[in-house]
């Protein structure tokens, strides 16, 4: 199913490449977004309820959000803008940071995340949008900086 | 929910939802009345641009994942991109970027870091189709040019690929051979930051006489960009 995904993308890349908007975003954003949306789309179609070999993976999405200097050579490849989100995720509270990282992706809603950590949603609620605030504000400093 | 609410409010609930879209938190019916909202709203569109341009970068902390050869053969029938020498373009890098991302849906075993691609360029003609892929690899100093269907040159012309700084002569990266897929070595000064445009020239054969300039018309073009 992912290499079904990623052959849509590229296929919807290269012919969407010349509505791309320099300006407006930057290339690898572009093209993720693409991808992240074409993935999606196909999860929700197909109703599946996706087995997500959840732990290793949030383990290590996890760990590289609290710190990508554990792994140089993965925080090598890191992008300039990657460093920077990293370096403001790495100043949430390690909750907000595991349910804002849990949304990003698995695509899940308030009320899917209050489920899968068996919390309150107003909490979820309450610590996606402080989180966001949060980032917003730090991503803005280190851009003047 | 209705979302044209008074101005300062407006901002705020525009900024909090465009926010929860790009993150994925906005599900369901209020997801498609964003999206329908979205569609007709051009300032609303350059908030959830800054959304995506703060949260998409996060896709690069899931692991990499090198996709098989078949899914390259099947994006090159796709496309109908040229098959070109196999060795040379589909283990490369902007497959196993984007794929860091379809990783956070699915799956995955084998694990592999690949070559990361630098820079990347669509070259395009005039009537604005995407004629040329351009890549380079800064680890493995390797520029990766792949030509679609459609480009056709005299027997007696061959083109040229330049790099066009800001400022400046055009400095040539090397000729395009006829077939759909080359390499070549990168030059040191094809990644320096004045670059801002790729470049593709008809030229005599052996190239441009003036090794600082095409002599010939300028057939493609497009905006060199750092892809990480």
């Amino acid at each position: 199913m992912a290499e079904e995904v990623l052959q849509d993308s590229f296929a919807a890349i290269w012919h969407s490449a010349r509505d791309y908007r320099p300006h407006l975003s930057a290339p690898m954003t572009w093209m993720a977004t693409i991808v992240r949306n074409k993935a999606f789309d196909v999860l929700r179609s197909a109703d599946h309820a996706v087995e997500i070999d959840g732990n290793d993976f949030d383990t290590a999405v996890l760990r590289a959000l609290e710190d990508p200097g554990l792994n140089p050579p993965d925080a090598l490849q890191l992008s300039r803008d990657a460093k920077a989100l990293a370096a403001c995720m790495a100043e949430l509270d390690s909750g907000h940071r595991q349910v804002v990282g849990m949304a990003f992706f698995h695509d899940l809603s308030h009320s899917e995340l209050a489920h899968q950590l068996a919390m309150p949603i107003g909490t979820i609620k309450t610590w996606i949008r402080r989180s966001l605030e949060r980032l917003r504000t730090c991503l803005g400093k280190q851009e003047r900086a | 929910m209705n979302y044209r609410d008074e101005n300062g409010l407006r901002d705020v609930l525009c900024d909090k939802l465009a926010g929860e879209y790009v993150l994925g938190t906005l599900q369901g019916g209020a997801r498609r009345r964003f999206e329908r909202w979205l569609m007709d709203d051009a300032a609303l569109r350059s908030v959830v641009d800054g959304w995506r341009a703060r949260l998409t970068p996060m896709a690069e902390f899931a692991p990499a994942v090198r996709p098989r050869r078949r899914v390259w053969r099947a994006i090159e029938g796709r496309l109908r991109l040229r098959p070109g020498v196999a060795a040379f373009w589909r283990p490369l890098g902007l497959a196993a970027m984007v794929a860091t991302l379809v990783l956070a849906v699915t799956l995955v075993q084998w694990r592999s870091r690949e070559p990361a691609i630098d820079y990347v360029a669509t070259l395009s003609d005039a009537q604005a189709r995407a004629m040329l892929l351009v890549t380079a690899d800064r680890r493995h100093g390797t520029l990766d040019v792949r030509v679609a269907d459609g480009v056709d040159v005299a027997a007696d012309r061959v083109l040229q690929l330049w790099a066009v700084p800001k400022e400046g002569a055009p400095r040539s990266l090397g000729l395009l051979p006829r077939t759909g897929a080359a390499r070549f070595a990168l030059p040191p000064n094809a990644l320096s930051a004045d670059v801002a445009l790729l470049a593709v020239s008809i030229e005599p054969t052996g190239g441009s006489p003036d090794p600082d300039k095409p002599s010939g018309p300028i057939v493609y073009k497009g905006g060199w960009v750092q892809a990480m």
